[in-house]
């Protein structure tokens, strides 16, 4: 029977799936069970299905994070880190969004022609240029400062490549009227440009966050005094103590992890839209 | 009354203006920089004695061993991550694409990984790849020797690369399933109203249909393989040996640990070069198949 055959297939399929996705998921499921407990009990459940069990909840359920929020400065470091992201994203919008719909709706000298360096400078790997950068910022006197960390992250290629992708579909006569007064065109981008086009300014907030959140090379240049780090090389700072515990490194990655976790649930559209963009902008 | 030609252009430089200092001092001054500094031997400790040294930088990169090895390790990680990562990636969305039951609990499943941030990974896998670890305590449930991973010159490049693949491969996985849920659903009927078998479906109308996001993801995994610097640096400083070192990780150290910004700098030149050659074989795929169309 054709039906029969179809539901023996999905079922197959099904369960060849379920495996995989076990594959996927193990090394987390051990992450988020393990910070729970103390390094001898981790050590003690490796070799059962323990492993991937938390242990019941008591007494000393939560002294890994315990000891991760009073005794290191991890707080610290996600603070910064949301501090950094906050700006950058307020700074990123504006700045980015601007020359986005510069170049998708205003005539100005050789606006045609920026729109293609744009797109070539999107190929650039920031990596070749984050030793001049270093230089840089290191020469203006601005290393270990939250600006010398901000200032080159804030203009990306690439976001002002998808405002001006979305920018160019919005109607033209609203501009035109704007125009009757010289402080018209700031004012109408702040209040009817951006206020249209939420979608795109959602896209670009949460890639930018994501972006500052999961950064590690630039930070880790820039910043060497604790004060300023961010949660990825605060990381670093805390699982080079030798007193930090496997389990407590287990419950600061779960941290770090848990606000990114957050923002993929509540953006998950504007993710998948961002990503199918990044894969459409060439077909 | 300004023209309104003028005062267009002023308003759209304005407009321009931040984005375009920053552009300016970030990006391109920087990537000019690197092109003249490659000819130099600028040492950033001691920048009063720069000389002009021609080619010298590109000679002598490629006649280092530890250049040549990171070359080789750079050209290894994309040899086994990029069909990896791909075809996985295409697989999986095929899967979930056909799959009638929890699409939902699939698609997140195997999108978690993306959600961590490298170091994170690299952290995580770094007990996960230990010899008393769980993928060891695993292996010897089954009778299978305990494996030193990321402790062994042979093991620790393929270690990283997989768990690279288990990160990124969600990713891509995304990308395919929109372009999947974007196929017109008319191809496949009028191809079931001729009987024609799965895998013919699939070669048909699935494959072409796809190939400006295959030609897309081949490229940008590739790049993103050439990219390979944080995982080797959390995981095993480059070691052993130099097994993990890579291109990016050689750019790197070479600037902002030894200082010596005239070689790094001719070896990001030979970098972005690569990374270059390997867009415009992209635009050329792409452009081949709209020509067809």
């Amino acid at each position: 029977m054709k039906v029969e055959k179809r539901k023996v297939l999905q079922i197959v399929l099904v369960t060849v799936m379920i495996l995989m996705s076990l594959f996927f998921l193990f090394p987390v499921a051990w992450m988020i069970a393990n910070s729970f407990k103390g390094d001898a009990q981790i050590t003690a459940d490796m070799n059962s299905a323990a492993a991937f069990i938390p242990p019941a909840p008591g007494g000393d359920f939560f002294d890994n994070y315990v000891y991760i929020f009073t005794d290191t400065n991890f707080i610290r470091y996600m603070v910064n880190t949301l501090f950094y992201a906050a700006i950058l994203i307020v700074l990123g919008v504006i700045v980015n969004g601007l020359a986005g719909y510069a170049l998708a709706k205003i005539k100005f000298p050789f606006s045609d022609k920026w729109i293609l360096i744009i797109m070539m400078l999107m190929i650039i790997p920031s990596e070749t240029i984050i030793t001049i950068n270093f230089l840089f910022v290191a020469k203006m006197g601005l290393l270990n400062t939250v600006i010398g960390y901000i200032l080159p992250m804030i203009v990306s290629p690439f976001n002002i490549f998808l405002f001006r992708q979305v920018f160019v579909g919005l109607p033209d006569d609203t501009y035109e009227a704007a125009q009757l007064d010289f402080c018209g065109p700031i004012k109408y981008f702040f209040t009817m440009v951006l206020p249209m086009s939420k979608a795109v300014v959602a896209t670009v907030s949460v890639f930018t966050f994501l972006n500052v959140w999961n950064d590690y090379l630039w930070p880790s240049l820039i910043f060497t005094s604790s004060d300023l780090l961010t949660a990825q090389i605060g990381l670093n700072a805390i699982t080079s103590n030798d007193n930090t515990t496997m389990g407590q490194t287990l419950a600061v990655i779960t941290m770090i992890t848990i606000p990114v976790i957050i923002v993929y649930s509540f953006f998950s559209k504007q993710i998948v839209e961002g990503v199918i963009a990044t894969g459409s902008k060439e077909g | 009354m300004m023209k309104k030609n003028t005062k267009n252009s002023i308003v759209g430089m304005a407009f321009f203006g931040p984005a375009l200092v920053l552009l300016t001092i970030f990006l391109f001054l920087p990537m000019i920089l690197t092109v003249i500094y490659s000819f130099t031997d600028y040492f950033a400790l001691n920048p009063d004695n720069t000389h002009f040294v021609g080619f010298e930088n590109f000679v002598n990169i490629f006649g280092d061993e530890l250049f040549t090895t990171a070359f080789l390790n750079t050209v290894k990680f994309v040899v086994i991550i990029v069909p990896l990562q791909c075809l996985g990636a295409l697989g999986l969305a095929l899967l979930i694409h056909k799959v009638a039951y929890c699409k939902k609990y699939f698609k997140v499943a195997f999108f978690v990984p993306v959600v961590m941030s490298l170091a994170v990974v690299s952290t995580l896998w770094i007990q996960i790849y230990s010899p008393e670890g769980i993928i060891n305590s695993i292996l010897t449930a089954f009778g299978i020797e305990a494996q030193p991973f990321i402790y062994s010159a042979k093991q620790a490049l393929p270690s990283i690369a997989i768990m690279s693949v288990w990160q990124g491969v969600g990713y891509q996985m995304i990308i395919f399933l929109g372009g999947l849920q974007a196929i017109n659903p008319a191809l496949y009927e009028a191809a079931e109203m001729d009987h024609a078998s799965a895998w013919k479906k699939f070669k048909d109308i699935t494959l072409p249909e796809l190939k400006p996001l295959c030609v897309f993801v081949f490229i940008t995994v590739t790049i993103g393989a050439f990219r390979m610097i944080v995982q080797p640096m959390v995981m095993t400083g480059g070691g052993p040996s130099s097994s993990t070192y890579t291109l990016v990780y050689d750019i790197y150290e070479t600037g902002t640990v030894n200082w010596e910004i005239g070689l790094a700098s001719a070896m990001a030149v030979v970098f972005v070069i690569f990374v270059v050659i390997l867009t415009i074989v992209q635009n050329l795929l792409t452009k081949d198949k709209g020509e067809k169309k």
